[in-house]
């Protein structure tokens, strides 16, 4: 009797549930034009619209705001109840450079060297990984993905998660990273006394400021004969004139002060600090310096055994407050679609809903260098959209349609096709299969 | 030429190495060093009998090895070299309860060809309970002196090796022609500790609970199988000699304690719950963390020894460096203190739940001892107990109390007298007796203390680690050895390893020597990811006895290299 | 002589509570929402709590004398959190040099120290199943564990009267050993073949001790004792539950037609990845299933996973937990629960169960936690916001009444043991990629490390 009620459950809720593609039918994106109606539209930078319309036309948004004509050719969308946000941008990700974790073939965010500035991570993006879908179906349209390794591993990029070529997907900003010489103890199981810790961050900082000193009088001379082929120093000129930004990775408090002195020291317009896992610590520091972060994971556990349990939680909240810019980054792979909640438990513990939102649109793109076209809702900015069923934070809430660079892109992934596969599965089994003989008391 | 010459002074060397084992046979002393008589009488003083029971004015005298009297009203025997006791202070020699004094290291079994980890050999394993501290004794170690020097008359000393590495006997801290002469009581504990094997079975504390029990269960009845064929063959099936299971024999019938080195408080209750679960005899030793565990000792009848060893005191902020504190940082320096208190108070708290304690002195570097005596006592421990700890208690836990502990008639003449009340900061040990023989020191003046560098620095022209060493460390996959070679540049170290492997060569990283630790750090590659080897370690002229650390994986691992010859 | 006195006092206290059984409280949480797992959502309702048992559950239920209120007012309470995949509280994890170890107890190696156990009880967390790594085919038995944190004895942590559980593993993890050291098992095949050899052994090792218990004659000589076998014979006679590190479909059929096999009944799959593609067959066993919410893509064997996996599950009549295998999931399992809403609808009762009620079942634990009821343990977590919002915050968590984490109360630094020679900044970044998943990526790179064959 059980038995069948759960079959009838299941039978009620495949057509319910059922996202993906029918059995025979592939889906495509589609561009066109495309009206957003009676939706709640949260714009970031404008306040929120209730009941709305958003008009997406050639991959811009052409028109939003309560009174807007709907233009006849557009397809309309009703998003009575619903929610749109601009699209969700992870600040440090490995989106599209790694696809399975253990299998060394598969990554190519990390280059042999430690000096590899030179390094684009665009190049390596792989359009077509499993990732991407199972990303963006959450609301995460852009990431900024970064190589790592060595003190200067390479250029990031940030990309949008549709495209079939990494300039389709490229989102217009690149930034060189820099992992700052670190006196935090490094590995779980690293011991080192402080002496010898500290030499060791001497050395290395050494090294970092020789490149830099090249990358100045490459700077300099760049124009004149006797300038040789230097890819690595060559990478670093446009930070040295401003033209791009430089990410630099330091999250122990004295690495985070020390990076402030050494961006001082150097002059560099354009930087960001990332990590900062103990930015709490140096709040009113990094306030002062004017320098904006990125900030996470979020849903980590404190640098010391010491520090109050929700250290990392609490951490974006405290930097914010102190009046510090900043996004947000899962720092992760596959698992980027958890960045709404990454956001929430920082707006939790202290944070703020307003803020954390943010953090993960406007902030992020303004600090990634591409919020001239997206991170906000606004007129003439690209469409990268999506309508959910209410806040994006909250666990239960589903995204329902989805928009990247003004493409309506289908709502399936990897995931969700086994989903409708398996929920009820053909055939199911044999009942009373002799292979299990063991039947259930 | 300089080969020629290192050659000559070498065959000079074997020379005289020759003619002094003849000495050994038919020769006269002409080092000089010989006693005169073995009856001596140490007159005119403070005499500490037991912990607690002083004599003032009192006569000792030894004769034949033994203490033949004691008191304030001795008669000195005519042949008696007299020494004259006015402002000394004599009390039992100490009683060390738990270290490897006197043994040598063997060399590692190098992992034998196609390994099988689920079931290595025993000896790979660590399983050798059937060996012996006597296997390992070696009357030229230098250890035995140095732990003679700060007072200790007795060890309690036990072989070197992993799981299980053999029986420990109590071994006398004298200078003897043969090993079985240091031997005052032989196998009284079977010795064992959590040290896995490398990349075998057991490889950690898991897998040693586990084979504990198997092998102790095993032996309970393997013992019944020997008994019953011992009493009657007949019928009987004849049981396989194994000499594991036999050595696990006298623990089963509780002859022979076990003594476990626990230094940590997890480590202590593993100890005992594996002796709840079986019932076997348990002395614990190395003991660090102890101070809550008072009334678990009492309950379970362990024995214990405390480490002499003690954490370095934290260092307290001043002045500027006090201003620059966070209160957080203040906060967490001062809950360092309160623990850096309860390791030093630890003999103290023990004490007063009336747990009757020894000292082990496994870990402590034996020029320390005093000092940490004198910092446990600060911290609340009284001088008789810690008298008591060094003497009586641990007599009564190795079950010696009979034969050595106190200045009594009738004990071994294991003495020492010193120049002042022990437990006194400027006290210095003049003389040590032991089995009745006599070994004197030098008094130092007070401001000794910093002489120690000195050949250090003079010989700091010729840099210590400049130069080619050979190393050896174990790993999972078996011994590694190679050559690691420093050079100098500057101030700076360079250097590099070249593994006997063929893995290619790795540059070290971060090379610091100060204090006479050298540190390194180099990488080597697994699989395509790069992983972080840190060593660090001492050097002791041209040995450097290191531990090497994988930063990725909880594994370290001893090294040890030998600086090649010139 | 009074300070004598006082000192005197404390150490017999303490001495006394070394030996006593572990503590337990009484208190009255009043007014709160009960979500009680069982019986529904309760507003408005105290929940009374004597001697570390829920005594009542009702509405304006008075204090008894000396017993203290807490105010649950706009609050919810919910069974504490049982994580039933979990390798914190624990000093050493595998002991991977063998692919059978059977002998070996987690019991043994229980750190009461971790600072990770308050973060957990800061995440409602009361109850973990402190699992052997998964090295080896057959691991070593786990245990189950209350956070009683802030003791120096390993044995108060442990929940009292559990059914004994150990660990099996298949798959990529298990074979990497042989892999490296050209032993078996090598291959999935491998394991399933030592797996049989394995309870075959066991089954003669049975047979043999029952000859010589049989056996009247007094000079009878005992056959050789085998802990690992005495550990088998238990898995055979359903004295011990089996849960097993398991990720893809094909493996998860083998170990049920094995175990149909040798009759062996109580059997809950780990990690189980992709349990969704054999859940008629799980649910015909009758086999329970303990999963992360989204954990995937780490390795190739869950390539092909789905965060709807629980959901399948759940759908299709099987037992269902979430778990963390983390220091830091942990810490928000409600949460991960919570994705199970967005990952196919699963209701609140339903998506609580999942780290309340089914992991207690899976841990034969579900008569003493699980739920709010009469009877049961006071093992119980206090929320400011529903426990399946993202801004939920735990504020007060209890084991046997006693509480172990208050917010308004909290002190950052709660290291139990302090070593101090260490630096007090001596810090760890957090990498996801360096969490345990029981330790896999250890075990791989460590054998690799020293091996000449690279």
């Amino acid at each position: 009797m059980k038995r069948i009620f759960q079959i009838l459950i299941i039978a009620l809720m495949v057509p319910l549930l059922s996202f993906g593609q029918e059995d025979d039918q592939v889906m495509k994106a589609r561009a066109g034009k495309f009206a957003l109606t009676n939706a709640k539209i949260y714009t970031v930078t404008n306040g929120i619209i209730e009941n709305g319309t958003l008009i997406i036309n050639n991959g811009i948004i052409e028109a939003v705001g309560a009174n807007v004509r709907i233009p006849d050719d557009a397809e309309v969308i009703d998003c009575k109840g619903k929610e749109i946000y601009p699209g969700m941008i992870d600040s440090g990700t490995k989106v599209g450079l790694s696809e399975i974790g253990s299998i060394d073939v598969s990554q190519d965010f990390s280059e042999s060297g430690a000096l590899t500035p030179q390094m684009q991570a665009l190049t390596a993006v792989n359009p077509n990984s499993a990732v991407i879908p199972v990303t963006r179906v959450s609301g995460v349209t852009t990431v900024w993905t970064t190589p790592s390794g060595g003190f200067l591993p390479g250029t990031a990029a940030a990309i949008n998660l549709f495209g079939y070529t990494p300039d389709q997907m490229f989102a217009g900003a690149k930034g060189i990273i820099m992992n700052f010489p670190s006196t935090a103890g490094g590995g779980r199981f690293r011991r080192r006394s402080p002496e010898e810790q500290a030499k060791a961050t001497e050395r290395a900082l050494k090294q970092v400021n020789d490149a830099w000193d090249k990358a100045e009088l490459y700077a300099k001379i760049e124009n004149s004969d006797d300038v040789r082929n230097y890819p690595e120093i060559e990478a670093l000129v446009p930070v040295v004139k401003g033209e791009m930004k430089l990410f630099i990775e330091a999250n122990a408090a004295k690495d985070i002060l020390a990076v402030i002195d050494w961006v001082k020291s150097r002059g560099y317009k354009d930087v960001v600090i990332t990590g900062v896992s103990e930015g709490w610590r140096v709040a009113d520091e990094i306030a002062k310096s004017k320098l904006p972060v990125i900030a996470g994971p979020i849903q980590a556990i404190p640098t010391r055994g010491s520090d109050k349990y929700d250290a990392a939680y609490a951490n974006p909240g405290i930097m914010s407050a102190a009046g510090v810019k900043v996004a947000l980054r899962t720092g992760d792979t596959e698992n980027v679609r958890n960045l709404p909640y990454h956001a929430g438990f920082a707006a939790s513990y202290g944070m703020g809903r307003e803020e954390a939102l943010k953090a993960i649109t406007i902030n992020a793109a303004e600090i990634l260098g591409v919020s001239n076209s997206i991170g906000s809702i606004e007129v003439g900015k690209k469409a990268n959209v999506f309508i959910s069923t209410g806040d994006p934070f909250e666990t239960a809430t589903k995204i329902t349609d989805l928009f990247i660079d003004g493409y309506k892109v289908p709502m399936t992934s990897q995931q969700i096709r086994l989903f409708d596969e398996f929920l009820d599965r053909t055939p199911g089994v044999k009942k009373n299969d002799p292979a299990l003989k063991i039947i259930k008391k | 030429m300089k080969l020629l010459l290192t050659k000559t002074i070498r065959a000079v060397f074997l020379m005289l190495l020759t003619v002094s084992t003849i000495g050994l046979n038919a020769q006269s002393d002409p080092s000089g060093e010989s006693a005169v008589t073995r009856t001596f009488a140490i007159t005119n003083a403070t005499v500490i009998q037991a912990p607690g029971k002083e004599l003032k004015g009192a006569t000792v005298v030894i004769k034949n090895g033994l203490i033949q009297a004691v008191g304030t009203n001795v008669t000195v025997p005519k042949n008696a070299q007299v020494i004259d006791g006015k402002d000394m202070f004599v009390y039992a020699a100490f009683i060390d309860g738990l270290s490897n004094t006197g043994a040598k290291r063997p060399e590692n079994m190098p992992r034998p060809n196609n390994l099988f980890s689920p079931d290595p050999p025993n000896d790979y394993a660590g399983i050798t309970p059937e060996h012996s501290l006597l296997d390992q004794l070696d009357i030229e170690s230098n250890t035995i002196a140095s732990l003679r020097k700060e007072g200790f008359g007795v060890s309690h000393s036990v072989p070197f090796g992993r799981m299980l590495p053999g029986s420990g006997s109590i071994i006398l801290l004298g200078d003897k022609k043969h090993a079985d002469e240091l031997v005052l009581s032989k196998d009284i504990s079977m010795f064992t500790q959590f040290a896995g094997a490398p990349g075998a079975y057991p490889g950690n504390v898991l897998g040693i609970m586990a084979k504990w029990r198997n092998l102790y269960r095993n032996a309970e009845n393997n013992k019944k199988h020997y008994d019953s064929y011992a009493q009657n063959p007949s019928g009987i099936e004849r049981p396989e000699r194994d000499r594991v299971t036999e050595a696990f024999f006298p623990v089963v019938t509780k002859q022979q304690s076990v003594m476990f080195d626990v230094s940590s408080v997890l480590e202590v209750q593993r100890a005992i719950r594996l002796q709840k679960d079986l019932g076997f005899k348990l002395m614990v030793g190395n003991v660090k963390q102890a101070w809550d565990l008072g009334q678990m000792f009492k309950d379970n009848g362990t024995g214990v020894f405390l480490s002499l060893d003690l954490p370095d005191a934290p260092k307290e902020a001043k002045g500027k460096d006090l201003d620059e504190m966070t209160e957080e940082t203040k906060r967490l320096e001062a809950r360092k203190v309160d623990f850096y208190k309860k390791y030093v108070g630890q003999a103290a708290s023990l004490a007063t739940s009336g747990v009757k304690f020894g000292f082990s002195s496994l870990d402590v570097t034996s020029t320390k001892v005093k000092a940490n005596l004198l910092t446990m006592i600060e911290n609340g421990l009284s001088e008789t107990d810690a008298l008591a700890a060094l003497t009586t208690n641990a007599a009564g836990i190795l079950g010696i109390d009979k034969i050595t502990g106190t200045v009594e008639t009738g004990k071994i003449a294991n003495i020492m007298v010193s120049n002042a009340p022990y437990f006194t900061k400027d006290s210095q040990i003049k003389f040590m007796f032991v089995d009745g023989d006599k070994y004197d020191f030098e008094i130092k003046e007070k401001s000794a203390a910093g002489n120690g560098n000195r050949a250090g620095s003079a010989a700091a022209g010729n840099d210590p680690i400049v130069g080619t060493w050979s190393y050896n460390f174990e790993t999972p996959q078996g011994a590694s050895t190679g050559k690691m070679t420093f050079a100098k540049d500057g101030g700076t170290y360079t250097g590099s390893m070249t593994s006997n492997d063929g893995a290619p060569d790795a540059n070290m990283q971060e090379i610091v020597f100060a204090n006479g630790t050298l540190s390194f750090i180099f990488m080597i590659d697994a699989g395509g990811q790069s992983v972080e080897l840190v060593v660090s370690g001492t050097v002791t002229g041209n040995q450097y006895d290191a531990e090497v650390t994988v930063s990725a994986f909880n594994f370290s691992t001893p090294m040890s290299a030998t600086k090649d010859g010139q | 002589m009074k300070k004598n006195i006082l000192i005197l006092t404390l150490i017999l206290f303490t001495g006394f509570v070394a030996k006593a059984q572990v503590k337990k409280g009484d208190v009255l949480i009043k007014n709160g929402t009960v979500l009680t797992i069982t019986k529904g959502t309760l507003d408005n309702t105290d929940v009374l709590i004597k001697d570390g048992k829920i005594s009542r559950i009702g509405k304006n239920l008075k204090a008894p004398n000396g017993v203290q209120e807490v105010d649950a007012t706009g609050k919810f309470i919910m069974p504490g959190i049982i994580d039933a995949h979990s390798h914190i509280a624990l000093s050493s994890v595998n002991e991977g040099t063998s692919q059978v170890t059977a002998e070996v107890n987690m019991g043994d190696v229980i750190d009461p120290f971790d600072v990770s156990i308050y973060r957990a009880l800061a995440g409602g967390v009361t109850s973990t199943h402190a699992l052997h790594g998964s090295a080896n085919v057959i691991g070593g038995e786990s245990e189950t564990l209350k956070l009683r944190y802030g003791t120096s004895n390993p044995e108060e942590l442990k929940f009292e009267d559990a059914p004994r559980t150990i660990k099996f593993a298949l798959g990529e993890n298990p074979t990497r050993g042989g892999r490296s050291r050209g032993i078996q098992p090598s291959s999935r095949m491998g394991v399933e073949a030592m797996l049989r050899n394995s309870f075959n052994d066991a089954i003669a090792y049975r047979s043999t001790w029952a000859a010589y218990k049989a056996d009247k004659n007094p000079r009878k000589v005992a056959p050789e004792y085998d802990l690992r076998m005495e550990t088998l014979v238990d898995i055979l006679d359903g004295k011990v539950l089996v849960h097993c590190h398991s990720y893809r479909a094909d493996e998860i059929y083998m170990l049920l037609k094995v175990f149909t096999d040798f009759g062996i009944k109580k059997l809950t799959f780990q990690h189980a990845n992709e349990a969704y593609k054999v859940a008629s067959e799980l649910a015909e066993f009758g086999a329970s299933a303990s999963v992360f919410a989204d954990w995937w893509a780490y390795k190739l064997e869950v390539y092909w996973s789905t965060a709807y996996n629980a959901t399948i599950l759940t759908r299709n009549g099987v037992l269902t937990s979430i778990n963390s295998d983390s220091g830091e999931l942990i810490r928000h399992l409600f949460h991960e629960a919570a994705k199970t809403q967005k990952y196919g609808d699963l209701s609140d009762d339903e998506a609580l169960s999942l780290i309340t009620l089914n992991p207690a079942k899976q841990l034969g634990i579900d008569n003493r936690v699980g739920s709010i009821e009469v009877g049961k343990d006071a093992d119980i977590a206090i929320f400011e916001g529903h426990p399946l919002s993202v801004y939920a915050i735990p504020v007060m968590t209890f084991v046997d009444g006693v509480k172990y984490f208050d917010r308004a109360n909290d002190i950052a630094d709660q290291r139990i043991y302090v070593n101090p020679e260490e630096s007090v900044e001596n810090i760890t970044i957090f990498n996801r990629l360096d969490e345990d998943r029981c330790m896999e990526e250890g075990v791989v790179s460590f054998e690799a490390l020293f091996s000449n064959k690279k």
